[in-house]
Order: structure tokens, then C-alpha cells, then sequence
């Protein structure tokens, strides 16, 4: 009993981190409905930013989050200007293609430029924090996974409050379900689609930049994280950032309770058999508006 | 205009290997070979894909699936490739249809990732399932045959004339597929999908079934995908999870497909015409030398891809050809 509290506990808190990685792909994905398969080369560039500053400059990587989210919000709406914006006209499979020639492009830079050696950060604030644990109840709670939960919740808040309360959350909206209407009543329609690439951007930035206090960086790091991404999202339902942060904690307490009982290679199985069974009750997601 | 390119096309990709391999190379057969085989995955995605407009990332399990039965039926009971591969592509449309037909019930991007869904669960299962090998597969033993006519029906070519013989029953697969999707295309089903793809509501309320039409067209699929599957295990010698349930199976077909023009017959072969070969000169240029292993190569294909969906995201098959090439014949005649 307590083992299996203590796997939901440990879900919960890998959640927390699959819906940071997750809710950048909610904004493109789900909100704007452009397909983006480098959203994992936008991760790896963020944690790679991260361990570069930790390595370089001694910065810590949580302080690091404003310098990334910065340039990566900034390369988020170039990427949209220079080629999302020339693909969208298209066949949605177009994204597809010009996004995994991003993908390889960008993968291998890194490449390039580090090689594909696995690197870690040391002595971060975070990983000082590391032998503290809290007890309750026989079940442990890890200080660092916890702070970083509140982040990501704080993260989560912060965006909810921007789609959903703001002038501009609602230019976003609006773009997003009638580009045409959008126009008529003086959105520009490019402009919304450029920021919600660069907010995007930025929010899997500032995940990677959190992930790299857990996780060692390689320039194929973002595979393993944007599967199940793309997962949750579709879990949570299309445009619904409530629904990616329940979706998100969900796969990550099915996760953790498959591996008590089945070996790990069954772990994102299990969690993508999930989907297939909660899609046939609810095709639109969980909390899906469409 | 369209006949005399297709009698040219059919004569270069038969004659091409020919004076190479009396030179003694097998480098550009093996190249052909992998061509012809993403070409003919692009053809088969079409379908569901480019005709019936559904999301479907997740081919590369029927690929898996025509690859293991094929080398099931060999390995434990001896039946040879080529009847091999009918129970390879049957299987893979039976099981393709029992799996995805409740699966229509979710739409668009909620489709995608359940095709993404079936692929995920068969990766553990692949590598845990001790019958067909687990993680390190099977294994396909040559045996011998007499002469080329022996080689052919088995689907077994070894020493200097393997990339050949490979290319050639590529090209017989590849135009096999070619005709029979014509003739879906053409076809009421080929309607029926495309109807689907421009307006779902609008075809049922024709009396289109769309949960149906989607069934068949993504088991056409998966069955073009089994053939594939079959005739690369038996150029691999091998069958392994990581190798035949590779994400590569599906992008690379898709990409193909993109690049050549979705939706049209033969974009897919046109595509592959274009990358494979990129990626091959640059993995054996760039790949090598002082700067091995730092992914140039990769970094070059990369910025090829991008640069083509910038500038023609309507794919190459959209181009004005008809003008460019068209014009020049009656002017001539």
C-alpha cells in the first residue's frame, strides 16, 4: 500500500515536469494547430543553453531561465517568420516536413558545435537541495522535484491567466478559431501566430532549462520527452492548458504505477493504451473544446 | 507527353544497373533499392494520407508486422518469401482494420496520435514477446539456390549480384503498387476517399461510410507497408524490433511523399528520387573525413528540406511542368 502511494507520489512529481515540456506544444499545437516535431530541438536547445551557462559562466540554471526563455522567444518568432509562416498556406503535412528538416538541422548543430557527448550540470541550487526529503505518512517527497513542481504550477497559472484573461489571450483565440473574423476586427492574425511561436519557444525553453538540474543533455535529448508531450496534450484536449497539466500528472502516475508491476519497457506503452481507451469515450479529450 | 515519360522513366530504371554492375560496382544498386522501396511506402501512404487526408504516423507497425510473419513462415515452417509476403500483407490489412476501426472514432490530430499510440505499444511488445525473437529478433538463413531463376522465387541473392537482385524484385514490387493504386484511384474507393478528405459531413451525408472508407484506405496502406517490410528482412537477413519498428519507416516515406507532391500518384517516387540519394552522397562525402561524425551531413540535408517546404510547400509535382516541358512539343511537331 504504501509502495503503491509512494509510485503515485513519484508520478506526480515526474508530471509536473512532462507538463512544463508539454505546455509550450499546447500553445502551437493545440491553441494554434501548426505541427512542430522539433518542439524537442527547441527543449535540447533550452537545456543545452542552460548546461553552457552553468559550465561557462557559473550561472545557475534557474537563473539562467531569463536569458533563454529571451533568446529562445526570439528565435521562436523567427523560425515562425522565415518558414512556418511560408508552410502554413499549405498542406498541414508541409509542417510536418519543414519542421523535420528543423529538426535535423538544429539536432545537429548541436552536434557540431558540442558533439554528442552526454554532459551534466553540477552544483546547482537545486541538486544541493538534494538530500532533503520530506516524510509523510511513510511516503517521500524529493525537495528539488517539489520546488520544481511549484514553478511548473506557477508557470501554468501565469499562462492560464494570459490566454484566458488577457486582451491579448483573447486575440490569440480568436485567431486561432477564425483567422478571417480575426482580421475583420483588427487582429493581425501573422503577428498572433509569430508570438504564440515564440511564447512556445520559450516555455519548453524554461522546461529545459528546469529539466537540466534532473536530466543529462544530448543533442537526441528531446525525443524521449516529446512523445509523450504530444501525448498528453492530445490527452488533455486540443487548446485546454488546465486539461495538459491534469493530462500531464496522469501520465505521470500511470507511468510510475506500471513499473511496479511490469517491466519498465511497458511504461509508455501503458500510457499510450491509456489514450486509446479514454479516446473512446471522449474522442475530444479530456478536456477538449473541439 | 505523360506516356513518353513513363516509358522513358520504365527503361532508364531498368537498363540503369546494368552498365554499372558490368564495371563491378553494387554502391548505386543499393541506393536504387532504397529508393524504390521508400518510394513505394510513399505510393502506399498515399492512401491514407494523400487521398483519404487522415494523419497516420504510425505505418512502420505494419512494416513490422509484414516483416515478421514473412520471416515466421520462413524460419519456422519453411515457406518460401514470395508466399510469405501475401500472408505478410494479409495480416497486416486484417490486423490494420481490427485496430483502427474503433480508432475512427477520434479525428484529425486525435487520430495521429493514436496511430503514434499502436506504434508505442508495439515497440515493448516486439522486444519482450519471446516467440518471434524478443529484442533480438530473428535471424534468416540463406539457402541455396540454383541459379537466378532459384534466387528470384526465393527472394535470396548473395555475393555480387545481391544489390541487383534486390534492386530488380524493388522495381517488379515497386510497379506492382504503382498499377494497383492507379486503378484505386481511378476507382470509386479513390473517390469515396477523396470525397472523405475534402468534406467528411458532406460524404456521409451522400451515404459515404466514413468510418469504413477510412478502414480500407489505412489497410491499403498497412498492406503496402507489409511488402515493403517483407522484401527489406529479406535483404537484412534479420528481423529486430529496433530495426524494422523504426520511426525512419514512416518520416522518410512521408517526407517523400511531401517533397514529390501529396496526393499525386507519383510524387513519392520523385521525392525519393530526390532525397535518398542526398542523404546517401552526403553521408559517404560529408560523413567521412575530418569532420566525421559531427553530422554535417545531416546539417545540409536539413537546411535542403527546409529550404524546399520555404519555397514550395505545395510540394515539386506542383510545379508548372506541363508549361515548362509541355510547350516545347508541339512546337517541335
Amino acid at each position: 500500500m504504501t509502495e503503491l502511494a509512494q509510485a503515485v507520489v513519484n508520478g506526480l512529481q515526474m508530471g509536473f515536469l512532462y507538463a512544463l515540456v508539454a505546455v509550450g506544444l499546447t500553445i502551437i499545437w493545440g491553441l494554434m494547430e501548426m505541427i512542430n516535431f522539433a518542439h524537442g530541438e527547441f527543449l535540447m536547445l533550452g537545456m543545452f543553453g542552460a548546461w553552457w551557462l552553468s559550465a561557462g559562466f557559473h550561472l545557475d540554471p534557474l537563473l539562467a531561465i531569463v536569458p533563454i526563455a529571451l533568446a529562445m522567444y526570439l528565435f521562436g518568432m523567427l523560425v515562425y517568420q522565415q518558414l512556418m509562416r511560408r508552410v502554413q498556406g499549405g498542406d498541414p503535412f508541409t509542417q510536418i516536413f519543414a519542421t523535420i528538416g528543423l529538426l535535423f538541422l538544429l539536432q545537429n548543430a548541436v552536434v557540431a558545435g558540442f558533439t554528442s557527448d552526454y554532459r551534466f550540470v553540477n552544483d546547482t541550487f537545486l541538486q544541493k537541495l538534494g538530500g532533503v526529503r520530506l516524510t509523510l505518512l511513510g511516503v517521500t517527497f524529493a525537495v528539488p522535484l517539489l520546488l520544481a513542481a511549484g514553478l511548473a504550477l506557477l508557470l501554468f497559472l501565469a499562462l492560464y491567466l494570459l490566454i484566458e484573461r488577457t486582451e491579448f489571450g483573447l486575440a490569440l483565440q480568436a485567431t486561432s478559431e477564425d483567422r478571417d473574423a480575426a482580421r475583420l476586427v483588427g487582429i493581425r492574425p501573422q503577428r498572433m501566430f509569430a508570438v504564440a511561436w515564440g511564447v512556445g519557444a520559450a516555455l519548453v525553453a524554461i522546461a529545459g532549462a528546469i529539466l537540466v538540474n534532473f536530466f543529462s543533455v544530448y543533442p537526441q535529448v528531446g525525443l524521449q520527452f516529446t512523445v509523450l508531450a504530444y501525448a498528453i496534450v492530445a490527452l488533455g484536449g486540443f487548446g485546454s492548458i488546465l486539461g495538459t497539466l491534469l493530462a500531464a500528472l496522469l501520465v505521470g502516475v500511470i507511468q510510475s504505477v506500471t513499473v511496479v508491476y511490469l517491466p519498465p519497457a511497458f511504461k509508455d506503452a501503458f500510457v499510450f493504451a491509456s489514450y486509446l481507451l479514454i479516446g473512446l469515450f471522449r474522442p475530444q479529450g479530456l478536456f477538449g473544446r473541439f | 507527353m505523360a506516356r513518353l515519360a513513363l516509358v522513358l522513366g520504365t527503361l532508364a530504371a531498368i537498363l540503369y544497373p546494368i552498365p554499372l554492375q558490368i564495371q563491378g560496382t553494387t554502391y548505386y544498386q543499393t541506393v536504387g533499392f532504397l529508393v524504390l522501396i521508400t518510394a513505394m511506402l510513399g505510393v502506399g501512404w498515399n492512401v491514407i494520407g494523400g487521398w483519404a487526408g487522415q494523419f497516420d504516423f504510425g505505418p512502420q507497425v505494419f512494416f513490422g508486422v509484414g516483416a515478421y510473419t514473412a520471416a515466421l513462415l520462413y524460419v519456422k515452417l519453411g515457406v518460401e518469401a514470395w508466399l510469405g509476403l501475401l500472408a505478410g500483407v494479409a495480416a497486416a490489412a486484417v490486423i490494420c482494420a481490427v485496430l483502427t476501426y474503433p480508432l475512427t472514432r477520434l479525428r484529425g490530430h486525435y487520430f495521429a496520435i493514436s496511430t503514434v499510440a499502436i506504434w508505442m505499444i508495439a515497440q515493448p511488445i516486439g522486444a519482450t514477446w519471446e516467440y518471434i525473437g524478443a529484442a533480438q529478433g530473428l535471424f534468416i538463413p540463406m539457402k541455396a539456390h540454383p541459379g537466378i531463376v532459384g534466387s528470384a522465387v526465393a527472394l535470396q541473392f548473395s555475393g555480387p549480384t545481391k544489390a541487383l537482385g534486390y534492386y530488380y524484385s524493388a522495381l517488379v514490387l515497386f510497379a506492382l503498387t504503382v498499377a494497383l493504386m492507379a486503378w484505386v484511384e481511378r476507382s470509386k474507393l479513390g473517390f469515396y476517399f477523396r470525397a472523405i478528405r475534402d468534406d467528411q459531413e458532406a460524404a456521409e451525408s451522400i451515404g459515404i461510410d466514413s468510418r469504413l472508407y477510412k478502414v480500407l484506405a489505412r489497410s491499403i496502406t498497412a498492406g503496402v507497408f507489409a511488402a515493403g517490410g517483407v522484401l527489406y528482412a529479406f535483404w537484412a537477413l534479420s528481423v529486430f524490433p529496433e530495426q524494422v519498428l523504426e520511426l525512419n519507416w514512416s518520416t522518410l516515406p512521408i517526407m517523400a511523399t511531401v517533397v514529390g507532391g501529396i496526393g499525386r500518384l507519383w510524387g513519392p517516387l520523385l521525392g525519393a528520387v530526390i532525397l535518398i540519394p542526398i542523404s546517401q552522397i552526403m553521408s559517404t562525402t560529408l560523413g567521412t573525413g575530418p569532420l566525421a561524425g559531427r553530422g554535417i551531413d545531416l546539417i545540409v540535408y536539413g537546411l535542403i528540406i527546409v529550404v524546399i517546404a520555404a519555397f514550395r510547400p505545395t510540394g515539386l509535382l506542383s510545379l508548372p511542368w506541363a508549361r515548362w516541358f509541355g510547350r516545347r512539343r508541339p512546337a517541335a511537331a
